[in-house]
């Protein structure tokens, strides 16, 4: 059966068994999405692939969207990308995460801060070193003469009191003098250019959890986004040219509260846009709980054993990650 | 150790009975809903070990388990006490101050705010969505029991009159058949009469007639639609004629039963009469003396409430029981059935086609196109099922339809299926609706014995099994995608159409999903004709609706009108004009999914396309009456509180975009919003409502968008921090007057002490602790307590005073 569609103007013959997005990929037109996966399972959700349909005037999912004979679909103009910028700032407004953490990023000397202390935190100092080495130029700690804005803008304040970034800095450097500064280290720097989500303020449930569970030597509450990487929420949100979402966040996401799940894989609820990926490609793994703005992504202890890498690549925030 | 033993036994005797369960229900993964219903009945909740032993048995895993169990709101994980009180948080319900009845409750049990239980696990408090009794706002349910008009400060009366009915011991005493008089008598026994007490007065009519030695047959009929006058005798005399006495209380019986129908002896006679005499001698109970002024006499109220209506969808209204198989087909029923199994089913079609039948479960689709689709889809097997999952706070519709006239639901589901060639029938039908649900399941009963279910209807090679399926308590589950999921055992989400369920449905077959009441006038359509049905209604419209009259209105009820009647008509001529001689303000129709008409524009005509003209809906025809007392406000922000708790999570729009809206409603609502978030409000619900998935999420934004087109001045005030009804709590204060005469009356009233017991000295009140209930107010005799704003408003007035 041939079936012909117009997308943006272009008329375009439909293969059997595609959706929207895919026709639409497939002949050039790009169409962004969170919740769409080539070969596995998913189900609208994100909107962020939403296209007009141009004779109803409707945004559709075209994830989902099966092209039916003589549709008129617009990927392109303004209205479908506020539309998508739009579902992204919703996303955003109940998503609680820093994607950079804030030490890292007022550091003067574009050190990552956050790094480093990770290092410190696995004992394994002689990279820490190296991370700091790239930054400052040693053996002169130029520490010392900084106002040491990381430890003004550290989450741990707003918690208790800061980590001592500063001192930990030079108990890394005591610990290696003769090292010269390596050559050719990169610097990881910050990537400030990139949309920044925060975390926002912390409730008084999570100070106090944090407190008592955030028990390392140095006391960091690792606020950057581990998962960051192939984060395409980061992504869209930085194309969209958002800066922070129109609307308030409140949110019933626990901050900085994640679980080891098995399968060398990470899950941190609070960055998780529900949309359903990791539930429909686990079988018997994880699962929807409660409904509408407070449902979550939970799962069950028992379920551990049928999760798979998989569910990282899947993951379009860093929810999951390994 | 012995304890222990005990506990085992126990144990094993639970997981015997979850075993038992399982077998009865089965084991599959679409099983899961009715399974889960089955276990809370037994248990009263979901006990963790009878879960474990469902993960163990059954395909079901745990994953799914959660999944179902925390989305649809029937099931619950812990235990609640002995009896549930509900508290009824429908629209009617809503502005007629459900929060205050249920903040009395959680007050007067002593329940902390994250518990729903009482200490002594006697008492669980819960809000829901709608009872379906909105004539008799506030309206509370304790177990099976259903109280009207229940005031913040009568909370205890309530509680107190539960126990002792519960602590009587019902006597039901059958009595033997005898001889009957003519005549019959009349009464209706709808959920809303029930909770009017229609029990009660059915037991005395009974009790009664027996005393009196009068036999007359004393019949259960559906509801009667005037709800607000219930409960309602109609006295069939022997001519024919009706006297209707509405409003009965139990002692008048008697007096009714004497009036019209005479002893068997005569000797009996005169010892009545005796009996009669002391008896007014004995007691001081003085009443209006209904006998002698049935209703038509009196004010002819009643007959203009049923003047202006039409009976298509209740036809056989008032004299039909709803279970009588062999009466309804007295009275031409299953004629429609019997006419589409004549006729080739094109024919059918054909008819409802030209009879511009459009779907009244809210979107107003042709319903002969959605036949004609799922007819020309070949497929093995093809579903029928009839959507009765009614939803809407303020619209029960549905219910009544489901509950007085369940044979012509049947019948319409029959020759539906017939025409598009449909063999599995199943009715959703919400489990909030217990008598519903019973009724349909022994109407299917009463029709197999007939042959008109099953193998071979009515001797034809048609046959259709129905069986019913009790929806677990999702609003979303109105939506055909969503309700075809939850049959299927997954949570309610809707998915993207098409395919849609016409070409590929449950279980991926075709299936037709019709409304109830979409249904109930088939029967109609089939048996008269096309031609005949389209004489009512309007060119785009046909037929009837039938609207859930409540709110602020006088005479509130059922009721079904032509399309395109006005809605000034449905208020003055039927309605009897708004409660109390307030001015109306506006019309809410559709429910959450409709928005708020003002009174300006009342006198556009009910139909589809107008009403969508209006951005409102038909939706599935909750009608709900706004008084100058209501704030506009106040009612986007109830539907949209509604939505979003209902919304079933899957796309960011319904999920996060309703909430921010409700986020920025509340904030409007407290005072501290500024002119720029109602235009954010705006933009963000104009998106919504293009982008959501599901019809939900579509029409979630209307009531947001109709008050905001209709009333932004009112959205203005609220931003400069005036609400000018009193409704918004945070704008307003309570303070008494100088009328004040210190009876100390409402210190007494007030549950949080925020007025100091001061006797003959003029009270005050503690802004700072009072919480706004209401019931100093409702206490005052001198009316020395009033609203008033806390931000100036003019000039020249430094507050501004509500009238209460």
């Amino acid at each position: 059966m041939n079936m012909n569609i117009q997308i943006n103007d272009k008329t375009i013959a439909v293969r059997e068994g595609e959706t929207l997005i895919e026709t639409a990929c497939r002949t050039g037109f790009n169409i962004p999405s969170l919740c769409y996966a080539r070969d596995a399972v998913h189900k609208s959700s994100c909107m962020v692939c939403a296209v007009k349909d141009c004779k109803t005037g409707q945004m559709i999912p075209s994830c989902t969207a099966v092209p039916v004979e003589g549709m008129q679909i617009d990927t392109e103009s303004h209205d479908v990308v506020m539309t998508r910028t739009l579902s992204l700032e919703l996303l955003l407004s109940d998503h609680r995460a820093d994607c950079e953490a804030p030490c890292t990023l007022v550091c003067p000397h574009g050190l990552d801060i956050e790094r480093a202390i990770y290092y410190y935190d696995e004992n394994r100092l002689e990279e820490a070193f190296r991370l700091i080495a790239a930054a400052f130029p040693l053996p002169e700690l130029k520490c010392t003469a900084c106002k040491v804005p990381c430890e003004k803008v550290c989450r741990r304040g707003t918690v208790d009191k800061p980590v001592a970034i500063r001192a930990l800095i030079e108990e890394i450097c005591e610990k290696y003098p003769p090292l010269p500064a390596p050559e050719n280290h990169e610097n990881r720097k910050a990537d400030k250019a990139s949309f920044l989500s925060r975390v926002g303020r912390f409730t008084e449930t999570e100070k106090k959890r944090l407190k008592e569970t955030v028990t390392t030597r140095s006391r960091c509450l690792h606020c950057a986004c581990a998962g960051k990487k192939g984060c395409k929420l980061r992504m869209y949100a930085g194309e969209a040219g958002i800066k922070r979402s129109r609307y308030d966040a409140s949110s019933a996401l626990p901050a900085m509260s994640r679980q080891e799940i098995g399968s060398g894989l990470w899950f941190e609820p609070a960055k998780c846009i529900k949309c359903g990926l990791c539930v429909y490609n686990s079988d018997n793994g994880f699962t929807f709980k409660d409904r509408g703005f407070v449902m979550q992504i939970v799962l069950p202890p028992e379920n551990r054993a049928n999760i798979n890498s998989r569910l990282a690549e899947l993951c379009p925030t860093g929810a999951i990650y390994s | 150790m012995n304890c222990q033993c005990e506990n085992n036994s126990e144990q094993a005797e639970m997981l015997s009975l979850v075993d038992a369960i399982i077998d009865a229900a089965g084991s599959e993964r679409k099983a899961i809903i009715p399974l889960l219903q089955a276990v809370q009945a037994a248990f009263g909740y979901l006990p963790s070990d009878a879960i474990r032993r469902i993960c163990e048995r059954t395909e079901i895993g745990r994953a799914q388990l959660i999944s179902i169990s925390t989305f649809y709101t029937q099931f619950r994980h812990i235990p609640l006490g002995k009896h549930q009180i509900r508290v009824c948080t429908g629209t009617a319900c809503h502005v007629k101050g459900a929060s205050n009845v249920y903040d009395a409750f959680m007050r007067y049990l002593e329940i902390p705010e994250n518990s729903l239980t009482s200490a002594d696990r006697l008492f669980s408090v819960e809000k829901i969505a709608c009872l379906g009794c909105c004539t008799l706002a506030p309206v509370v349910q304790i177990d099976e029991k259903i109280y009207g008009r229940v005031m913040p400060g009568k909370v205890n009366e309530v509680i107190d009159d539960f126990l002792e009915t519960q602590s009587e011991k019902e006597k039901d005493e059958t009595r033997k058949a005898r001889r009957q008089a003519k005549g019959e008598i009349r009464l209706g026994m709808g959920s809303c009469c029930m909770a009017s007490g229609s029990a009660a007065i059915y037991k005395e009519l009974k009790t009664a007639s027996a005393e009196l030695g009068i036999e007359v047959n004393i019949k259960p009929v559906g509801c009667v639609g005037v709800c607000n006058k219930v409960p309602l005798i109609d006295v069939v005399k022997e001519d024919g004629t009706i006297d209707r006495y509405p409003n009965v209380k139990v002692i008048e019986i008697k007096e009714i039963l004497h009036h019209h129908f005479k002893p068997a002896g005569c000797l009996k006679r005169l010892k009545n009469n005796i009996l009669g005499h002391i008896d007014t001698f004995h007691t001081d109970i003085t009443w209006d003396n209904v006998v002698w002024k049935p209703e038509h006499e009196r004010t002819g109220l009643i007959s203009n409430f049923l003047l202006n209506q039409k009976h298509i969808s209740t036809e056989g209204f008032g004299f039909l029981a709803p279970l009588n198989i062999d009466e309804y087909l007295a009275h031409d029923g299953f004629e429609a059935l019997k006419k589409a199994l004549a006729v080739p089913r094109t024919e059918i079609i054909e008819t409802v086609l030209k009879s511009g039948l459009r779907g009244r479960g809210g979107g107003g689709f042709p319903t002969g196109k959605k036949w004609e689709i799922v007819a020309s889809v070949p497929g093995e097997h093809k579903y029928m099922i009839c959507n009765g999952d009614e939803g809407d706070p303020g619209a029960f519709m549905d219910r009544m339809m489901l509950e007085s006239y369940p044979f012509r639901v049947i019948e319409g589901m029959l020759s539906a299926s017939r025409a598009v060639g449909a063999d599995r029938g199943i009715f959703y039908i919400r489990a909030e609706y217990p008598l519903a649900v019973e009724r349909i399941k022994r109407a299917l009963d009463l029709c197999r014995e007939k042959g008109l279910v099953g193998q071979n209807i009515a001797g034809s090679d048609f046959s259709l099994e129905i069986n019913v399926f009790e929806g677990a308590g999702a609003f979303v589950c109105g939506e055909e995608t969503a309700l075809i999921a939850s049959i299927e055992g997954d949570r309610g989400f809707p998915r993207q159409r098409p395919p849609y369920p016409a070409v590929s449905g449950l279980n991926g077959f075709p299936t037709l999903v019709n409304n109830v009441e979409t249904l109930s006038q088939i029967a109609y359509i089939v048996k008269h004709g096309a031609e005949a049905y389209g004489k009512t209604g309007t060119e785009k419209s046909k037929g009837t609706k039938v609207f859930a009259l409540a709110g602020k209105i006088k005479h509130g009820g059922l009721i079904e009108v032509p399309m395109g009647i006005s809605i000034r008509q449905i208020i003055e001529e039927i309605g009897g004009g708004v409660e109390g001689g307030r001015k109306l303000k506006a019309v809410q129709i559709g429910g959450p999914s409709g928005g708020c008409i003002p009174a300006a524009l009342c006198d556009s005509p009910v139909d589809f396309d107008a009403l969508t003209r209006l951005g409102a809906m038909m939706g599935s025809g909750g009608l709900v009456i706004l008084s100058e007392d209501d704030c506009m406000v106040d009612v986007a922000r109830y539907f949209l509180g509604f939505t979003c708790d209902q919304s079933c999570g899957k796309c960011t729009f319904c999920r996060v975009g309703t909430r921010r809206m409700l986020d920025l409603l509340d904030k409007i609502c407290s005072g501290k919003a500024s002119m720029t978030d109602i235009d954010l409000l705006e933009d963000l619900a104009l998106n919504v409502k293009r982008s959501s998935l599901c019809g939900l999420g579509k029409t979630a934004p209307n009531p947001v968008l109709t008050t905001l087109k209709y009333f932004r001045h009112e959205y203005e005030e609220h931003v400069n921090g005036v609400c000018k009804t009193g409704t918004c709590k945070n704008m307003v204060k309570y303070v008494i007057t100088q009328d004040c005469i210190g009876c100390t009356k409402c210190a007494k009233a007030c549950p949080v002490d925020a007025i100091p017991y001061t006797p003959y000295e003029i009270h005050s009140i503690d802004t700072e602790t009072c919480v706004q209930c209401g019931l100093c107010i409702e206490e005052c005799s001198y009316s020395a307590i009033r609203k008033i704003g806390l931000r100036k408003i003019s000039r020249n007035m430094n507050e501004y005073e509500y009238s209460n």
